[in-house]
């Protein structure tokens, strides 16, 4: 039986990757990002779903990595792999519609999971340029279920984003560019959008019929009030669950001594 | 006819012309051709417009050395070693550059048409998004789209008239000058063999109309010939081919060496002014040669970085890069 950790045993990054963790379901094909994802799933596949099967953008296909990779393009991607191809196979899986889940970043989002990683402020004469979307807009168009890792800040949850990067549930119809529904756009390649997104301060979830934004539950220590607050725009608050579950004593054991042991991506709370 | 393709690091570079078009192999930080990139650096070329599946620390070497005029792609940073491409993101600032985002698998796909003979390639992917905001065709707006090598338009919409799947965005295909790989071995004639991920290279290399190989080793044909299906790329899709061991530092290359995370991390924190980039390439670029750079490095550092044949990575080397 799983014992949850005491607050002083682990930290927020614990929080979130153990959140993270628990949004993969078992047998699933998960597309991995580089970072606190990457923990993510490998901890999840140490628990409760030993049979997913992990694709990284670079090209492993059902990759075993023995420890943790720095990137989606390191060489610690493939060993123990199925295979180990290239772009054109990891986009074309994922357009064929194998991957059931994505974990994706961003920099800002809005009330429908719109989310931007391409610049602040006017894109034609932006405050700060970002690093692009890289494989975020493709992910979140192909697979059934996308979540998202984010800080929590008032700016970076906001009315509208600076950019729509990657798709969440109402876009922009071009040329005109009036907010639809994506299951419009998207035709025969529908299979969902954003699940959920993870802040440092609570998990959220998406109503699939009009595409709103809603609080789940709160992180220790946060109440629905005060992650309002945190939010520009109106965020539903209606149908808040409780509290995160914190981690347990298993899954902090196996973040920071099989996992992680490093400290790469998720720093240790308590030194042993 | 065996010794026909070599060229030498400098006449690599010097095939990139003022203006040329050009791609890379690898993967963000992962086996990019960095001793031609510091080469064309040295030789001062201007006016290149890159378009790469994705960017790295070799857009950010040469965007901050001003030899970008055009960048096309989706992505620029270094990884865990600097999140995102500070040089970029200055001139931009400073409208020093013209920027067209597409999406990842769409830059893909437009290197795959290119690589099959199509005009353009057909997806389903970023539908709705701001990449297909017609006010932000950016090629378009600075007035390059004229249909030669720079299609006439940044993308279209039709409807699948097949099956009746809905949307599709066609995407051009990307046509580019010059391919520059950076790979583990090639043979005298150019036959490529990569390990580990071959990322996006097989379709960049034949997209390419001239492709330069530049390899850890160049080994006999007849070596790669006795398992042709281990083999990536063919003869002839390859122009030039040249040996450069360490070539990729301080990107990494699967089985030879890994990423100088420090290194990266060091340019990325040094190099978010053009005073602090202008200092590193003094440092580490200008007046040296590859030798004379490796030299710098040092073998404690190299050998440090040096993969295990076994594992194909560095146990030595910390990943954080401290």
């Amino acid at each position: 039986m799983s014992v949850y950790a005491s607050p002083e045993e682990y930290g927020l990054a614990d929080l979130l990757c153990c959140a993270a963790s628990h949004e993969v379901l078992d047998n699933e094909i998960v597309f991995a990002g580089t970072g606190l994802p990457m923990v993510a799933i490998m901890l999840a596949q140490q628990t409760h779903a030993p049979n997913l099967k992990l694709i990284f953008e670079a090209g492993t296909l059902d990759g075993r990595p023995p420890e943790i990779p720095t990137s989606v393009g390191d060489a610690r991607c493939e060993m123990g792999a199925s295979r180990s191809s290239g772009l054109y196979d990891a986009f074309s899986i994922a357009q064929r519609g194998y991957v059931d889940l994505g974990f994706l970043g961003g920099a800002e989002v809005d009330r429908y999971g719109n989310v931007n990683t391409t610049c602040i402020g006017d894109y034609l004469n932006p405050e700060l340029r970002l690093t692009g979307s890289g494989g975020n807009p493709d992910i979140n168009s192909f697979a059934s279920r996308t979540v998202f890792i984010m800080v929590h800040e008032k700016r970076r949850f906001v009315e509208n984003v600076s950019y729509i990067t990657s798709p969440g549930w109402r876009v922009k119809k071009w040329p005109g560019g009036e907010f639809v529904h994506r299951r419009e756009l998207y035709g025969a390649a529908y299979r969902g959008g954003p699940s959920a997104i993870i802040s440092t301060l609570g998990v959220f979830r998406f109503d699939e019929q009009d595409g709103h934004m809603y609080l789940d539950t709160c992180h220790p220590g946060a109440t629905p009030d005060a992650i309002k607050t945190q939010c520009q725009f109106d965020l539903d608050i209606s149908r808040v669950k409780g509290e995160t579950p914190p981690p347990t004593t298993d899954e902090l054991r196996l973040v920071h001594e099989l996992l992680d042991p490093d400290e790469i991506f998720i720093p240790k709370t308590k030194k042993s | 006819m065996s010794n026909s393709k070599r060229i030498t690091l400098q006449q690599a570079a010097e095939i990139i012309k003022d203006g040329s078009s050009l791609t890379f192999s690898g993967f963000t930080i992962w086996r990019r051709p960095m001793a031609i990139v510091y080469e064309l650096i040295r030789q001062s070329r201007r006016g290149l417009h890159l378009i790469e599946v994705q960017g790295g620390s070799e857009t950010e070497f040469l965007v901050g050395a001003g030899c970008v005029d055009i960048w096309e792609s989706c992505w620029v940073g270094h990884e865990l070693y600097g999140k995102y491409g500070a040089n970029l993101s200055r001139k931009v600032a400073e409208k020093k550059i013209v920027v067209e985002d597409y999406s990842h698998a769409e830059m893909l796909f437009r290197f795959a048409a290119a690589a099959s003979g199509a005009p353009y390639a057909i997806t389903q992917t970023s539908l709705g998004t701001d990449i297909h905001n017609p006010e932000y065709d950016m090629l378009g707006r600075a007035g390059l789209r004229d249909g030669t090598r720079i299609a006439k338009h940044k993308y279209q919409f039709t409807e699948d008239p097949f099956y009746g799947a809905g949307s599709l965005v066609l995407v051009p295909a990307a046509k580019v000058d010059i391919a520059v790989l950076c790979v583990q071995q090639v043979g005298e004639e150019g036959t490529v063999r990569v390990n580990g991920q071959y990322y996006s290279d097989p379709e960049i290399a034949r997209a390419a109309d001239i492709t330069i190989v530049m390899a850890e080793e160049i080994v006999p044909e007849e070596y790669l010939r006795r398992n042709a299906d281990q083999n990536t790329i063919a003869t002839f899709e390859v122009d030039h081919i040249l040996e450069c061991p360490f070539g990729a530092h301080p990107t990494g290359m699967f089985g030879k060496y890994d990423v100088d995370g420090a290194f990266l991390k060091e340019f990325y924190t040094n190099t978010r002014t053009q005073e602090g980039y202008d200092a590193f390439a003094k440092e580490w670029i200008h007046g040296l040669d590859h030798i004379s750079y490796l030299e710098k490095l040092g073998w404690p550092r190299m050998l440090e970085l040096r993969a295990n044949t076994a594992m194909n990575y560095s146990p030595r080397e910390k990943k954080g890069g401290n």
